[in-house]
This record gives structure tokens, sequence and C-alpha cells, in this order.
């Protein structure tokens, strides 16, 4: 049995510690929002915040993150309540096939976390680790600055 | 609604992450976990599959090729040349030959590896000039696949009167689709009300269709007793067009023998190794003109690499010999077309569908005529680009919705082409001056797409759609169109909304499944929103008049009317639409003469790069394109398609390469080393959507899938020449192959130089 | 996918609360000649582990010692001309102020490595325990006479980056030891530093070359010149002769003795990401680029 904090609820979960954290949220957890895409730490589709910071799913043993805060997609938003962020990829474009949005929006948010008002240096390089094969990115940094504005 | 912004109906779920992908459908009740045996040699005899006697066996399901016969081992698409498992001669690394299921994953990866395999090698054919001479015969009597010629006046005779007469040899290499979703599906097998068994598919996939009709072959299915539905699917680009038929073959195998439900999701290794990609191709362009420009004659040989079977290569080819002469009026044309089988995995559907290829070749010559010319890139082009009235290789006349000089204007505009040029070549000078070790360069191509299957293969294919009425006055739309991320499901409802007259929130779509949507015809060849999309608004408008006749007999809201139409004829009132091809010239498929389509895309790309003149690594700064769709349905979403477009095409270009072992096997099957773009490497896209409509399209419009394949890697090519223009002189192209990796062009530099 | 849960079975995870008792451990692990893998970020050992099962890393009666929450190992101690970094610190905590300021090139290198998520996992640590000649993380630690802190039961030794590799990733380390911290110079307010990766592509990339590099200049005279080069040689270079050739000269450099002094000091090869010409050739280009901005 783990002890894990994810979305801001403390949970015991039935998985070995040697788990991937992506599978123990897919599996027992049944947080499918977080993709698998490469399972190497290559796309971001498994994009989860650790204590705030934008890390790998793939890359992070269950046991790791006893402790510590998890927030996956699941935790960023709802039907009812979309974020700017999210709200911004529908209506900017920023999601096509959708399996690298998860990822790419907990990516995004983490920035908007630290940046008011972010270049698109700055989101360019914060979604660097996200990739997306529809979009060409343009609608994805525009959805972005555009969620960064109506946050103020 | 047609040209509105409407947002994508699947965005909510999609960005709160509850879509439900394949591997997100819950695990069945005694759901199996399916894994595949690969050959692991290029081209060999099987001769033996040994099970390791000391591996614990008694809950793991084996199939192989004897759990058929010959006539159903096979993959049911143009040919009937593809095994489902492989029985004894192996054609590529990576074929199947067996299939294991276990409930335990860490298991069935374990009997993988118990599985030996007793195999005598044989030396592969692993490129286009091998399979050509024929050092090996691996298909057929001597590897040709498929081969094409089309011809218009007497190009041969033409160029001995031209005044210059250029002929360059252009390469592009294999691309893998990288959908970010793997292939995967899950098979079921269960008992029909008769007591019959089904066999259900649900998939990531693109063409429903296709698998249905391989299932149907393989296990000899009527068809209503094979069902194949699509999932939410992340990503296709062509990737799961044809091959999602093994994946649902492989598990419909394995859960016909276990008696259980198998899930097979493929890991990014398996995924990259064994699945279609983009065909190689080598063509040779001769250009024939005069001294000012006015091109007369052009002649295109085309040697495909077809892999190891046929699957959809005569088509690829076809469709790469329609746009080797690119968007130019010639007097006299010439295509030559052939395919070769070679033992890599088969080579398949990936956006552009050949056009890119055959596309990147003519794009490049004319850039060469132009250095020995003396003339810009963009005034040659604009010399010799169609005109409307103007005709083409197969002696169509352009007569309708030609957009190709109205995308060239609006790029030439938006870039301000001479100007920035200038300013480039002024800019260059500086950075020389400075010391300086990068220099810029602006690159532009222009080009044009055929929307829809080629010639007849609308008429034969005869797509469907229907569109039911539902209570509360809504219409619901099925089609077997599937949304890969295009966001069909949200224009094909503002099609519906717009030509019915009933409110967008009223209408529902089907989940494409082959036993509630009629066959639209597969999810290919951008024909969706052209093609079915006219059908869709069809169907629609015949239920909506339905009941407005209803309220105008009886009186009432539209729902009201529609609840009682419901009511009185018993419940269906639907309208079941076929596409009926606008008229054209026949096209002669035995002479490739005639119209190959009903209309074209357009478009004009224009990029600026800077290119370091010690490392050569490219960057894009900027990509402009102009492209004339018909009538824009969503802009975001149609600039959606152009700019994710450009970027696979940029990704073609300068990063991706499948780099092949001597023994046929792929050195870099994994996303640490198949190197795509990320939002760092991407450039910022400027994107113009010229609408010049189609009529036959629904509002207007035609297709968009495709086009923007076709013209970044040839505009990024042309800007890395005029970067390094500055530097080197030469005649020809300077980089006629792709991928334009820096190593290569360190190559071509040194070469030159020496 | 490889979502293979199970694969660890028979792996034993264990996960340190301190240096001492991570130290203890392996100490022990080592005496009972138990197999074992210490894991921090896991930007390695995981991807190893899980991507191709069965991997030797997840045979049954190994253990994997987590040292990833040992509080030290995030230490930093900033002593003015040296800081000194916890094994455990991360490249985004390097991008980050105060370290930032402190050592640039540190920052800037660290933009380089993998992307943020790669950035928020990976240690410094790490990337030296890997010991692969193409670590970002290495090659920049390399111009700043850096210590790598070894710590075992029975004591502590500082073995200098530059001498702590020994072969493709063979290094000093032995296996009852833990690296505990790496101690750097800061260099001086008016140095020169470079940073150059060259690249599969921006972000997200292995170095075909990396070069790294402090540069302090006094009265025109160069006095310190070190160097990290990765991805041309079974392990990361110090560019020895490159060095030699700069040290206590002027900043008008002769290119053809530069070329000739990087020709001594590399031996690139031919892989799935480049050319072993082209790695040649590039590791010219940079370290001339250097130079020239030296005069600039």
């Amino acid at each position: 049995m783990l002890e894990l904090d994810i979305n801001g609820k403390k949970q015991q979960v039935d998985a070995s510690p040697l788990a991937r954290l992506l599978d123990v949220l897919r599996g027992p957890c049944g947080l499918t929002g977080t993709k698998e895409g490469c399972g190497e730490g290559e796309c971001g589709s498994c994009t989860v915040l650790l204590d705030g910071e934008p890390v790998n799913a793939c890359l992070v043993l269950a046991g790791q993150v006893e402790g510590r805060a998890v927030l996956t997609i699941e935790g960023v938003g709802s039907p009812e309540h979309l974020t700017p962020l999210q709200r911004c990829f529908i209506d900017d474009g920023g999601a096509q096939c959708g399996i690298c949005t998860p990822g790419m929006i907990v990516s995004a948010e983490a920035l908007l976390r630290s940046h008011r008002a972010p270049t698109d240096e700055q989101i360019r390089d914060a979604i660097a680790g996200n990739i997306c094969r529809c979009t060409g990115y343009q609608r994805i940094v525009d959805a972005i600055r555009h969620a960064a504005e109506l946050r103020k | 609604m047609i040209g509105q912004n409407v947002p994508r109906t699947d965005g909510v779920p999609k960005v709160i992450g509850t879509a439900r992908y394949i591997d997100d459908v819950p695990p069945l009740p005694g759901e199996l976990w399916g894994v595949t045996v690969r050959s692991p040699v290029a081209r060999g005899v099987l001769q033996r599959i040994e099970l390791d006697p000391s591996f614990d066996w008694t809950d793991v399901t084996v199939v192989t090729a004897d759990d058929m016969d010959d006539e159903h081992n096979v993959v049911a698409l143009i040919e009937y040349d593809q095994p489902v498992l492989a029985k004894k001669q192996l054609r590529h690394m990576y074929e199947p030959i067996a299939l294991i299921a276990c409930a335990d994953r860490d298991k069935a990866e374990r009997a993988r590896a118990a599985v030996k395999l007793h195999i005598d090698k044989q030396e592969p054919v692993l490129s286009i000039e091998d399979s050509l001479a024929a050092k090996h015969v691996v298909w057929g009597e001597d590897n040709v696949l498929k081969k094409y010629e089309i011809k218009q006046g007497d190009a041969e005779a033409a160029f001995q009167s031209c005044e210059l007469v250029l002929t360059g040899t252009y390469r592009v290499h294999h691309q893998e689709q990288l959908y970010i979703e793997p292939q995967g599906v899950i098979a079921r097998w269960f008992a029909g009300q008769d007591g019959q068994e089904n066999l259900k598919i649900l998939g990531s996939l693109q063409c429903p269709y296709y698998v249905h009709k391989a299932l149907k072959k393989t296990f000899d299915l009527p068809d209503d007793r094979a069902h194949v539905e699509q999932t939410v699917t992340g990503g296709g680009f062509g990737g799961k067009e044809e091959y999602p038929s093994v994946v649902a073959l492989h598990a419909a195998l394995l859960a016909k023998k276990s008696g259980k439900p198998v899930r097979m999701i493929y890991g990014r290794k398996e995924d990259i190794e064994a699945t279609t990609k983009r065909h190689p191709a080598i063509c040779t362009v001769t250009i024939g003109c005069k001294n000012d420009g006015t091109f007369v004659a052009v002649k295109v040989d085309c040697l495909m690499d077809g892999g190891a079977y046929v699957t959809l290569t005569p088509v690829v080819l076809s469709r790469g010999a329609l746009h080797a002469c690119g968007a130019y009026r010639f007097q006299h044309h010439h295509v030559l077309a052939k395919a070769l089988a070679t033992s890599t995995p088969p080579n398949g559907a990936f956006r552009g569908f050949g056009a890119p290829q055959t596309i990147w070749a003519i794009e490049r010559h004319v850039d060469a005529v132009a250095r020995a010319l003396g003339r810009d890139p963009h005034d040659l082009r604009d010399q010799n680009l169609f005109n409307e009235g103007d005709t083409t290789c197969t002696g169509q006349v352009l007569s309708v919705s030609v957009g190709g000089r109205a995308c060239l204007d609006a790029a030439t505009k938006a870039v301000d082409w001479k100007a920035r040029r200038a300013n480039i070549d002024r800019f260059n000078e500086k950075l020389a001056r400075d010391g300086k070790r990068v220099r810029r360069g602006i690159g532009i191509s222009t080009f044009m797409h055929g929307a829809g299957f080629t010639g007849s293969g609308e008429r034969r294919l005869k797509g469907k759609v229907a569109v039911d009425l539902t209570p509360g006055g809504r219409l619901n739309i099925r089609s077997a169109s599937t949304d890969i991320g295009q966001g069909t499901e949200t224009v094909f409802r503002q099609i519906a909304a717009s030509v019915s007259g009933v409110p967008f929130e009223h209408i529902d779509l089907e989940v494409p499944n082959t036993t509630k949507v009629p066959d639209s015809g597969p999810t290919v060849a951008s024909r969706t929103v052209m093609v079915v999309g006219s059908i869709v608004g069809k169907a629609a408008l015949e239920v909506a008049e339905r009941v407005r006749a209803e309220m105008k007999d009886s009186g009432g809201t539209f729902a009201e009317a529609g609840d009682r139409l419901l009511k009185r004829v018993g419940g269906t009132v639907s309208s079941l639409q076929q596409y009926e091809p606008p008229v054209t010239r026949q096209f002669d498929e035995a002479t490739y003469t005639g119209d190959a389509y009903p209309c074209f895309s357009w478009a004009c790309d224009v990029a600026e790069v800077e290119v370091d003149l010690d490392t050569y690594e490219t960057r894009v700064l900027k990509l402009w394109s102009a492209s004339d769709v018909g009538r824009v349905i969503n802009p975001i979403l149609c600039a959606g398609q152009v700019e994710g477009g450009t970027l696979q095409a940029i990704g073609w270009a300068l990063y991706e390469d499948v780099v092949w072992r001597p023994d046929g096997s792929i050195a870099n099957a994994r996303m640490t080393n198949y190197i795509v773009p990320t939002a760092v490497d991407a450039p910022p896209f400027e994107t113009i959507l010229v609408e010049i409509p189609f009529p036959a399209g629904p509002g207007g419009a035609k297709g968009v899938g495709e086009l923007p394949m076709d013209g970044g890697a040839p505009a990024i090519a042309s800007a890395v020449e005029h970067a390094l223009s500055h530097e080197l002189k030469w005649q020809g192209s300077l980089l006629p192959d792709l991928p334009l990796l820096p190593e290569k062009i360190f190559n071509r530099v040194r070469q030159l130089e020496s | 996918m490889t979502g293979v849960a199970g694969i660890l079975d028979g792996v034993r995870f264990e996960r340190a609360r301190s240096l001492d008792e991570a130290v203890s451990r392996v100490g022990a692990l080592v005496s009972s000649g138990e197999p074992f893998h210490v894991l921090a970020g896991g930007t390695d050992l995981v991807v190893e582990s899980h991507l191709a099962p069965p991997s030797p890393v997840a045979r049954p009666g190994r253990t994997i010692l987590d040292i990833s929450s040992v509080p030290e190992l995030s230490k930093i101690e900033d002593r003015g001309d040296r800081i000194r970094f916890g094994g455990g610190v991360t490249y985004l905590t390097l991008r980050r102020e105060p370290w930032a300021s402190r050592i640039p090139l540190l920052a800037r290198m660290a933009r380089d490595v993998g992307a943020i998520q790669i950035q928020a996992r990976g240690t410094l640590a790490g990337n030296i325990a890997t010991a692969s000649p193409a670590a970002d993380g290495v090659c920049g630690l390399f111009p700043l006479d850096t210590l790598v802190g070894l710590r075992s039961a029975s004591g502590e030794r500082a073995v200098p980056l530059t001498e702590y590799f020994t072969g493709y990733k063979k290094t000093q380390r032995r296996p009852d030891e833990l690296i505990a911290w790496v101690d750097v110079r800061v260099p001086a307010r008016d140095a020169k530093w470079a940073w150059r990766k060259v690249g599969t592509r921006l972000a997200q990339a292995i170095s075909k070359v990396a070069l790294a590099a402090v540069i302090e200049i006094d009265k025109g005279i160069i006095q310190y010149a070190r160097f990290g080069m990765a991805s041309v040689a079974p392990v990361t270079v110090s560019l020895p002769s490159v060095r030699a050739l700069l040290e206590g000269r002027g900043v008008d450099v002769d290119l053809a003795a530069l070329d000739a002094a990087v020709d001594r000091d590399v031996a690139p090869i031919d892989d799935v990401r480049s050319t072993g010409d082209y790695r040649r050739h590039v590791a010219r280009a940079v370290v001339r680029e250097l130079t020239r901005s030296l005069t600039t």
C-alpha cells in the first residue's frame, strides 16, 4: 500500500513502489487523462506536476512520490469549470487529436503559475518537452498567451 | 455557420482528460494482453517455431500461421499478398510470425522471448537501386510492384528545340508518422442473438471499413457479424489508414483462440519498427524551357520503394505520378513511375500520399532551372504557374477554383518577397563583414494537391452518409469518416447546420462504427470535407425539409413537428445519401488521361531560415503559407491543418530520418533518436487562407489535409540554398536530397569544395 | 503500451531518508554481494528498467535504493569563490536564482538538458554517475575546476571531475561510494564563458557536440582557460591541448594551431546521431568561434 497525495486528495493505493507513477495513475487510480506516448520521457504526454514542477510520470517510480503532491490533468479543471488554459486550448485551436493535450496543459499550468505574462520564447521553452504532432505549436502558443492574459 | 470559428465539439473531454482513447478503455472481464513475435531477419525462410519447453505455457495463448489456411491468411487490401502471419518466406524485418496472449503482461513479454525461431537467412534487398537491378527477386518476377506512364505531347522531341534543357535527380527518404498515440485495438468475440459468433474490434483507426473488410476475409464473416468501432484517436496522418487491419486481425486471432477479449497496444519502439512509413523515392526530372524562362516540356522518372508487400503502394505511386509535373504549365509531359519491392516493412499511407515525394523533385528542379537562367525562384514560378484554362499532364483543363496564382500573390505580398530577399542579401553581406558564421535565406514553393480519390475512384467507391431525425428536432449524422484530430465532427456539424438550417447545437454525430454507420469511404485523400461533407449537407437538408413540410401541414415548432413525424412514421426518419462526383471528363486509367481530380487545392509556402556556416544547423525563422482550399468551413481548424502539416514537412526536411542498419533493422526506433520538431524548433507560422470556392464542395470547400505536407520541404531547401549562395557556387541543385541533416549538408559542401 | 506494472516484481524498493542511511545501506549491499541500483531522478534508470523488458535492471533479487528524498543531497553551500552543490541538485534549480546569476554557464547549460520535465528530475550526480560522454551536465561542470565528493561508510574523498572518468562509462567511483556533492569554482565576475550545444534539435536533444568554456583574461593575457567537450570521445574531454595553447598567451590565436590542438584532444565516432567527420569539424568550429568571441 502506498500513501499518495493526488490532486489534493490523500489516498491509499494498492500498488508496488516500483511501478511507474504513470501506471499507478492510469491503473489503480483510474486517472487515464495522463497519457503514455513513448515511455522514455521524450514526448511529455504523461506530464504531471510533482510538488508544482512538471515531470514525466513515466520516469518516476510510485515509491518516490510518497509525501509529495501530485497534480494530474484531472486536478486542473472540470467539464463545468474549465480553466482559462483549457478554454483557450479549445477556442484557439490548441488541441487537435488531443493525446498530447493533457500533458501540454499541465506544463502550461506550471508556467503560468510562475509567469504572469510569459513571452512566446518562455512559452515555447516551457512546452519544449511536450511533443505535438498535429498543430505545428503556433495555436498552442497562442492559447497559452491568451490564457495568461485572461488569468491576470 | 460556414466560415465561423465554432469551438471543436470534442474539445472539452480532450482538455480535461476524459476523452477515452483505446488504452483508456477499462479492462474487459478476462481480458488478455497480446504481443507479437516478429522476424529478426529482413529476408529468410522460417523453418520452425519452437516454444521453449522450460517455459510454463499453460495460461499462454499462441497463434501462428498454422492456425489459418493459406486462403484466409491474408491482410485483405488491394492485393492479397500480405499474410496475417508469415508462414515460410520472411520478407521484411519485424514481420509478424506468431502471436501471444496472456492475462499477465509481464509473462506475455517473457513468453515472447521464449519463442525460438529457426530461420535460414537470405540476403535482403534494402534499396531502390538494388531492387531495380534485381539483385535478388523479392516480389513477382522483377520486383516491380506497379508502374504507370503519363504522356501528353512529345516531351523528348520538344527538348530538342528548347533553349535550356536541364536534368536533375532528387531523393527523398522514409518518414515515420509518429502519431503520439501508438497503434492499438481491443478484440472480442461474442455470440449474437442467433447464437452465431460475432467479432467486435474497438480501436485507434482512420478507416473502420478497411478493418471490416480485412476481418471479413480472414474470418469468413458476413457484413453484419464483424463490428468495427473507432475510439478517440490520437493522430493518424495515414499511419492508421491501412495498418490497423493488421493489429485488429492479430488481436482477433488471439481472442478467437483464447476465447477471451484481447488488448494489443504497441509500444513506441514496436510502432516505429513494424508499421508503415512514407515511401522513399528517387526522381529524375528534366525540364526544357526557353531562355526567357517559359517552360515547354517536362519528363519525370520516378522510382518508389514500396517495401515488402503491395499494400497501398499502387495508389501512392499513382498520386505521386499525377503530381510529378508540379503546378506549372508545360506543353509536353512524360512521367514514368515505378514502385519496387524491397525487404523493408511495407511503406504506406502518410499525409500527401506520394505527392510530397514528387513535388520535392519538381520544386527543387524549378529552383535549379531558375539558377541556370539567373532568375529569381519566385519570378520563374510566377511566369509558369498554372492559370485557369491551362492543361495538366493528364490533359485535364483547369476550369474551376484554380487558386495557385492567388496563393502566390498573397504569400508574395505578406512576405514582401522582393524587398525581403534584397534585405536578406544585404544583411548577409554585413554578417560576412562582421565575421559572423550564420547566413539567412528565403525560399519558396508553389504546389497543388488533387482533392478526393483519383480518377473514377469516388465513382467506384460510392461513399454514403446517413442523417436521422431524433427526438427534440435533432439530427444525428452517421458517417464512417473519422475525426483523428482534424475536426471532422465539428465541421460536419457546421455543414449540416448551415445547409439544413437546424441549429448547430441540435446536431449530433454517431461514433464511427461499421454496424451503425454506412460506408462513407476511408478517411484519406483530403476527401472528408469536400466529398463526404457534401453529402452530409444533402442528407441533413432532406431530413430538415421533411420536418418543415410537417410544420407547414400541421404547425408547431421544428422540434414538435419532428417528434410528430417520428411518431407517425414509426420511429425512423432518415436520409441516406450517396456521393455523386461532379461531371468531369472521364479519367481513363489505361492511358492516364482525363480529369484526375474534380479540383485541386493550391498553396504557396515561403520559408525564412538561418543557417550556421560551421555546423550547418538550420533554424526556420518564419514560415508563411498561403493556401486555397476553397471556402473555409472553420478557419481556426483549417489553419491548424495547414500549420501542423507544414511542420511535419519541416520535420521531414530538417530532422526526421529513419536510420537503417545493414541487416534491415532500424537503429533509431525511439523518440529520443527519431527527431521531430519541438515547440522551440518550430517557427512562427503566418497562415493565409485564400478562398476560391469550388461550387461542388459543401459551401464551396475543397480538401485541406494533405496539401500542407507538400510544400514545406522544398521551400526550406530553397531558403537554405539562398543562405549558402553567399558562400558557395554550384550548378544544378546544391541540396537535391532529403533530409537536410547538418551532416549531409556538411558532406555536400565538402564535396563541392574539393 | 509498456504499461507493465509488475515488471519489477521481485525487486526490492528502499528509500533512504538521510545521506548516512543511504551510504550505510550501499555499504551493506556491496559487502553482501547483492545487486543493486541507486535511483535519483530516474531519467536514465527508469527508462532502462521499463523500456525493454525483461531488462537486466529489473531482475528479481535486486534492490533499487531511492535517494531522491535525501535532504543533504539537495543542499547548496555558497562559500563565495566556490559553491558546493548536493549531488541531488536538479538542472531546474541551476536555472533559477540565485544560482543562475552566480554561475550563468551552468544555468545556460541546464536549459539545454532535455526539457523542463527532465530538468526537474535530472540531477548533477545522476549525470556524473551514468558517465555518458554525451552528458551535458558533466560537460558544463568541466571548466569549473569541479571536485566530485564521494562518500562511503568509510569516509569521504574528493576527486577532480576531469580525472573522474577512466574510460567509456568507467569511473573512479567504487561501488560502495555515492556522489554526495560537486564542488565548483565560481568564475571571476568578468570571466568569459561559453556554452554551445550542437544537438539533434533545440530541445529534448542529445548532444552531437557540446562545448563548455570558462576563460579569464587579465591585461590581455589568458590566465585561465578550461573546457568541457561532450560526445567527441569515449569520455567527456577537457581539451588539454587547447588549454595549453591558450593559457599564458594573448587572445590572438593562431587558428591552424587551434585546429591541430582540437584534433589532438578529440576522437569522435559515427553513431546513430551523427558522424565522426562532422563532429571533428564542429569541434574545431565551436572552439574557433569561442576564441573569436574573446577578441570582441
